[in-house]
């Protein structure tokens, strides 16, 4: 993504930004049915299994989720305001909300974490120790979605945030100067990943609160 | 600032290093090349064991599980590894930015990208099936292939796993290029039907793969966890497997066609003189096709456990998908009427399309009807229906294609008699091969068998006789192209006398395809009384 | 996009999760689901319509970013409907419970 040399297929800067938007996108639209496809069956089974399945979603720590659906939305709100700082001709703001963004993702995956270790004390795993006879094999068929599911969503996080920092560092060191895409681009990337989470959570969490 | 009078993209850098690390897109396109072809005559190698196995009604060869293993792989490499990049990454990578005027495409870093991640996927799925393979068909159902299965189904599926992300982002590059990257002058409706083609292969390549790449690592999570997703043993449904996987392999068939219908509404005006006909019906039609074909995938689980009520969408939904294609048929036979028709080699391979094409969509017809499918499903009728559109369409276009464009590409003429008898051979072999399948289907005879009762040999005898006839069709080319690149006298900018603008630039291209960006002011295939009014553009 | 908007799009983001969460321990049956999803999509067009400035983008790229969801929404309603209508037809065997392994 260099802002400066323009490749032999651009004839100007300004095609070459709206050129590299429409990639990203386009690549988020493919990730939206990445995930997707793992939603519409989640849905699939939700109407299939009924009442067992979303019981089974109780077992979740609803209050976890949503602090780390606060986390993730606040991390959003972060990276906005490096994006509009770093246009502004910032430096030193734009690294500090990009570490702030950063910082919020890292959070999320500790509050992941967390979640996790408890669901394996409470012999949530599938494939680990997943207590069948206590829960049932429905319940076992939600928890594969949900580790599925936050599995790949930290994966995706994960790699949000190495290029979070990594920008950060660009912008901090100077190597890299406003009027290019590299940090609205990042930016769409890291609030896709929240807008995935904003699905994910009330499938997850909120399902079989109320039975 | 542009290259000398001889300098051409195959010469202006050399080494290993400048093929390997290339960005230009045409080197990627053969390097593209050599791994299609490769992988096409291992698939080849699978179907000529198959056709020999089935040469008697008892076990030929081997067991039946090693008949398994060699159906599964010859689907997976002919799938995968073959027909789906086939025309995109050769055809596509080479030709498509030419045609609109654009010196590369929008991510050339990418596309190199693409062309490694497809071929490690296809060298690590090579591996499996070569160290035992595979014995759960090329589709993989679940739980079999979950929890019975024996066999390298790990490393073959993760290898389909990596080669998916070379579709997506061969897909997403070629979208990118077309709005972005056209030259001057070059609206919409001024663009080759190959690019609108391409461009609706590309929406269904980023839109249906990351929904099988999804469904293989649930897959790979079953099989990898023993978690009972797919099981009905555990608890979980067998046909929601098939309803992810087909959401994305049957999309994935229009990926496998509309490339090659693309190559045929660019071969059919040439060779007739004469402009497409209906071209807004053609390229929307395309369009058509694509989005259709994300409606139809439940027609391949009528007999699964489906609910009927959606059976019967899906088969209401199957009757429409036809149309486009249909409309299409229509229209290249309108072009060439009154026209002045020669029958030069990607003529008649395109003749052969048409023809071939015709009776497998019509046989998908039938298919659709509930009451026959209940019939016919998992029998050899669906096995000659596929294999009509996928051989006689999608590899006869690829062949058409080749013909076609290999004067631009590699600047060398081939023999054309030697050509035109290859393409009369495929034809006959194919009929040969294939015709006797749909008998064979109606009577009963299920596929993916070993063995079978006797009253069915003389068919699979007369298929068999076929292939070996069909083999000869396909291997003719090799000998004919490695001639034609030694010693083959040297092509002109348009051998054909063709529009578009990838003729309009010399052959072998020079490595930024054009000296200055052309301005486009003319719609595509022009021709009036039988010659071309040109493009603006540098010769 | 100013700080003014960001700042008043994430106050209207957390008061979108207070009203999910709450409105998962309210028992309104076959409703909560749609309820809570109506309440996702919400939350995910304010952050496509202002961080992601589909607001200021061109059409194209406001139908790419359409095209990924009205894609899945075929899936789902299209897989939704074998689901639906499963049991509209149910043998004895399927009255029969599941196996606890």
């Amino acid at each position: 993504m260099s802002d400066r040399v323009l490749g032999i297929q651009y004839s100007t800067l300004a095609q070459e930004r709206e050129t590299v938007t429409l990639g990203m996108w386009a690549f988020l639209a493919t990730e939206v049915l990445f995930f997707g496809a793992l939603i519409a069956a989640y849905l699939n089974y939700r109407i299939w299994f009924g009442a067992e399945f979303i019981a089974a979603a109780s077992l979740t720590k609803v209050a976890l989720g949503t602090a780390n659906t606060a986390v993730l939305l606040t991390s959003s709100a972060c990276m906005a305001m490096a994006v509009i700082t770093f246009d502004a001709g910032s430096k030193r703001a734009p690294v500090l909300w990009l570490a702030a963004t950063a910082l919020l993702g890292l959070a999320f995956v500790g509050i992941k974490g967390t979640e996790w270790f408890l669901e394996y004390q409470e012999h949530l795993v599938p494939a680990l120790n997943f207590d069948l006879p206590r829960y049932g094999g429905i319940a076992e068929i939600f928890f594969i979605f949900y580790f599925c599911a936050t599995g790949l969503h930290a994966l995706h996080l994960l790699i949000g945030i190495s290029l979070v920092s990594w920008l950060a560092w660009r912008i901090g060191t100077g190597r890299l100067q406003p009027g290019g895409s590299t940090t609205r681009l990042i930016g769409l990337y890291w609030h896709f990943v929240d807008i995935v989470w904003i699905f994910l959570f009330p499938l997850i969490y909120l399902a079989g609160r109320n039975m | 600032m542009h290259a000398p009078r001889n300098e051409t993209y195959l010469n202006a850098t050399v080494g290993i290093r400048s093929w390997l690390l290339t960005t230009d897109h045409k080197r990627i396109a053969l390097l593209y090349f050599a791994g299609i072809t490769f992988f096409f005559f291992i698939g080849g190698i699978a179907a000529t064991l198959i056709r020999f196995e089935l040469l008697t009604p008892g076990p030929t060869l081997g067991s039946a599980d090693l008949y398994n293993r060699l159906f599964t792989m010859h689907g997976i490499i002919m799938v995968w590894f073959f027909l789906i990049p086939s025309i995109p990454t050769t055809m596509g990578n080479f030709i498509l930015p030419m045609m609109i005027g654009a010196r590369d495409l929008a991510f050339p870093r990418l596309n190199l990208t693409s062309w490694y991640l497809y071929m490690a996927g296809g060298l690590i799925t090579l591996t499996a099936l070569l160290l035992g393979g595979v014995d759960t068909g090329w589709t993989f159902y679940t739980p079999y292939s979950t929890f019975y299965a024996t066999g390298y189904l790990i490393l073959a599926v993760f290898g389909i796993f990596v080669s998916g992300f070379s579709s997506i982002l061969t897909g997403l590059n070629f979208i990118v290029t077309v709005h972005k990257l056209r030259a001057p002058g070059m609206t919409w409706y001024k663009l080759p039907v190959f690019v609108w083609s391409t461009y609706a292969t590309s929406v269904i390549l980023v839109l249906a793969t990351p929904v099988l790449a999804m469904t293989l690592l649930m897959l790979l999570a079953e099989r990898v966890l023993h978690v009972g997703i797919f099981s009905p043993q555990l608890g979980g449904d067998p046909i929601l497997f098939q309803h992810m996987f087909w959401f994305y392999s049957h999309p994935a068939v229009y990926i496998m066609i509309l490339p090659s219908m693309g190559v045929i509404s660019e071969i059919v005006p040439v060779f007739s003189r004469k402009p497409l006909f209906g071209y807004y019906f053609v390229v929307w039609c395309s369009i058509a096709i694509a989005v259709i074909g994300f409606l139809v995938w439940g027609h391949h689980m009528f007999v699964a456990g489906q609910a009927l009520y959606a059976s019967l969408a899906f088969s209401f939904l199957s009757y429409l998908v036809a149309v486009p294609s249909a409309i299409k048929v229509f229209n290249w036979t309108a072009t060439m009427h009154e026209g002045w028709i020669r029958f030069d080699a990607p003529m008649l391979y395109a003749f052969g399309f048409i023809g071939l094409f015709t009776i497998g969509g019509l046989t998908g017809l039938f298919l659709a009807a509930l009451p026959i499918d209940v019939h016919v499903t998992d029998t050899y009728f669906v096995v000659a229906h596929f294999h009509y559109i996928m051989v006689g369409g999608a590899v006869m276009g690829y062949f058409a294609g080749l013909h076609y464009w290999w004067p631009k590409i590699t600047g060398r003429l081939y023999p054309d008699y030697w050509a035109r008898f290859a393409a009369i051979l495929a034809f006959f072999g194919f009929n040969l091969t294939f015709f006797p399948q749909f008998i064979l289907g109606y009577l009963g005879m299920p596929r993916r068998y070993q063995t079978y009762p006797p009253e069915f040999q003389i068919w699979h005898v007369l298929s068999s006789a076929g292939a070996s006839i069909l083999a000869v069709g396909y291997a003719l080319p090799l000998f004919y192209f490695a001639w034609s690149i030694l010693r083959g006298p040297r092509a002109s900018a348009n051998p054909w006398g063709a529009t578009g603008l990838e003729w309009s630039t010399r052959s072998p291209p020079p490595p930024e395809n054009f000296a200055t960006t052309p301005t486009v002011i003319r719609p595509p295939y022009q021709y009036v009384r039988g010659e071309p009014l040109m493009q603006a553009g540098d010769v | 996009m100013t700080a003014g908007t960001i700042w008043r799009c994430w106050l209207t983001l957390m008061l979108l999760l207070a009203a999910t969460t709450a409105s998962a321990f309210v028992p309104l049956g076959s409703l909560n689901l749609p309820v809570s999803l109506a309440i996702a999509v919400a939350k995910a067009l304010i952050v496509l319509i202002f961080f992601m400035e589909l607001r200021a983008s061109r059409p194209l790229v406001r139908s790419f970013a359409a095209a990924g969801f009205f894609w899945l929404l075929i899936m789902i309603v299209l897989t939704g409907a074998d689901y639906w209508h499963r049991n509209d037809t149910r043998a004895p065997i399927d009255e029969m419970p599941l196996p606890s392994r």
